[in-house]
């Protein structure tokens, strides 16, 4: 049969965001597949060159809108490297709070998505209603609902408002809770397990190989997390697993995303728990050395980095940012080549695509 | 050097958190036994972060055995920077057993930017590559694919550079 290419996107249900994916199939099994990215490429490493450290913060935010604060976090942990500054213990461990509460959102979202990706619009439901809890606590503590622009070079905003810890421990009780639902609603369905289970499968060798990062790599098998190995903020205190699945294949990352909500709840509890008093921020320096500076985090879809070159005046030289997804999209390929047209979507879903960072 | 390669493979399997002293050692002696001359300036940074220069002309050997000999299995970020005399690409390199990270810096001339790719020791710099040289107008020798990736294909400039100016 003749072989021809196909064009997924750059409009389609499939994308979540501009991009497109062009498959190249034989009959319905796909031969060759490339995406193609940049429809939503705003320049963003060359309008930071003429801003100020601080006017930065809030396009930092702009990078991702499922994820927002944990960029904003990775440039003040980049801009704190570059200029020396050390965070008051405080505020790395309200920074973990908040980075968790992102990440459980985001991961809601995710599932959200890939639910109705699949078909099972009860699913999108329960996991946007279940999000909303997490969006509305940190609401409550940055003031905004996505775009939260909460850590300051030095340190956070401001301090924990109002019964909080109370508000964030019920939170946690109540996922817990719905996690055990969302078992039984996504993995009761056979629509969803037949879809899922043996697609998309990549190697743990592919994926060390091809810079997949974040769920993608450790459901490849790989037990790799930059919050354990190569820690940062309060993570060293507190106890957690990364989780892991052997499989490789798009239940594996749907596992080890529902697993990881779990362990997130755990990190909340311990951070809120162990959180002394005192200050939450310092006060940084208006210009940075001549020198550069280096963050690395574990972005809830993958290793967000971000490598800064200042030049002695109040905005950055360079600033160069590592789109986890940009990385994990380019190994599209390995995943999808010998399946069938169907299961594009799956596969594509289970990455957790975002083009705002992926384009920057 | 065979055995060493062997407790690299079993350094795999181990638990995290062990970003020893030990382990820099060896990534530096290694390096600068198969390569005297051309790296410069090894530095630890901090625990588990090192720093080199090298010559862009052993960039893709030395890449080659950070992979095999080392276990630098992963390419975190090429970022390509624009100076005043020349251009300076920095490799972060990271390892999944020691979880140590290697900042390898290489320096091309202003009127020839071009190194060696390494899209085929690690996969995941091939895109990482097609952005430097989208944005950056850096040439990758012996990439598999070298066009822009972000910008459209008929995009007239290398928007990164200093001499484009954003904005009327």
């Amino acid at each position: 049969m003749a072989e021809m290419w196909i064009n997924m996107g750059p409009q389609h249900p499939m994308t979540h965001g501009l991009w497109n994916l062009r498959i190249k199939v034989d009959g319905e099994t796909i031969t060759d597949a490339e995406p193609e990215v940049g429809y939503l490429h705003r320049g963003i490493e060359k309008i930071c060159e003429n801003r100020t450290y601080t006017q930065i913060l809030p396009i930092a935010d702009r990078l991702c809108y499922g994820a927002s604060l944990s960029w904003n976090h990775l440039y003040c942990r980049t801009v704190e490297d570059l200029m020396g500054v050390e965070v008051p213990e405080r505020a790395q461990y309200m920074r973990v709070v908040a980075l968790e509460m992102q990440r459980i959102a985001s991961h809601q979202m995710w599932l959200a998505a890939y639910a109705v990706d699949l078909g099972l619009m009860t699913g999108f439901i329960y996991a946007m209603r279940d999000r909303e809890i997490f969006i509305d606590l940190l609401q409550s503590l940055t003031g905004s609902r996505l775009t939260y622009n909460f850590c300051r070079i030095g340190g956070v905003a401001h301090d924990l408002p109002p019964d909080f810890e109370r508000d964030s421990l019920r939170a946690c009780d109540y996922t817990e809770k719905k996690i055990d639902e969302y078992y039984d609603l996504f993995e009761g369905s056979k629509v969803f397990m037949m879809r899922n289970v043996g697609v998309g499968k990549l190697s743990k060798e592919d994926a060390m190989n091809l810079g997949v990062t974040g769920p993608p790599l450790r459901a490849s098998g790989v037990k790799y997390d930059l919050r354990k190995d190569m820690s940062y903020e309060a993570y060293p205190e507190i106890d957690f697993q990364p989780i892991t699945h052997p499989d490789g294949d798009c239940y594996a990352r749907y596992r080890v995303r529902m697993e990881e909500m779990l362990e997130s709840c755990k990190i909340i509890r311990q951070a809120l728990q162990k959180m002394p008093k005192g200050k939450w921020r310092v006060v940084a320096p208006r210009n940075a050395p001549v020198g550069t500076g280096l963050g690395r985090v574990e972005d809830p879809r993958g290793e967000g980095m971000m490598y800064v070159v200042g030049d002695g005046t109040d905005r950055p030289y360079r600033l160069k940012i590592r789109s986890p997804i940009f990385v994990t999209v380019s190994a599209a390929k390995r995943m999808l080549v010998g399946y069938k047209v169907a299961d594009v979507v799956a596969i594509m879903g289970g990455l957790d695509m975002c083009i705002g960072e992926t384009d920057r | 050097m065979e055995s060493r390669k062997g407790d690299q493979r079993e350094g795999m399997e181990r638990p995290p958190m062990n970003v020893g002293g030990d382990a820099d050692e060896r990534v530096i002696r290694t390096i600068l036994d198969a390569f005297p001359t051309s790296v410069k300036d090894f530095q630890k940074v901090r625990a588990g972060v090192l720093r080199a220069r090298i010559d862009r002309r052993d960039l893709f050997r030395a890449c080659k055995m950070l992979r095999d000999q080392l276990g630098f299995e992963h390419i975190s970020m090429i970022s390509a920077v624009e100076y005043a005399d020349r251009f300076e690409l920095v490799y972060h390199v990271s390892c999944y057993g020691s979880c140590m990270l290697l900042e390898l810096i290489t320096t091309t001339p202003r009127d020839d930017p071009s190194v060696d790719s390494v899209s085929s020791v690690w996969g995941g710099a091939n895109w990482q590559e097609r952005e430097a040289y989208d944005l950056m107008g850096i040439k990758f020798n012996n990439h598999p694919k070298l066009e822009r990736i972000l910008l459209p294909k008929d995009f007239m400039y290398h928007p990164l550079r200093k001499e484009y100016k954003e904005g009327p």
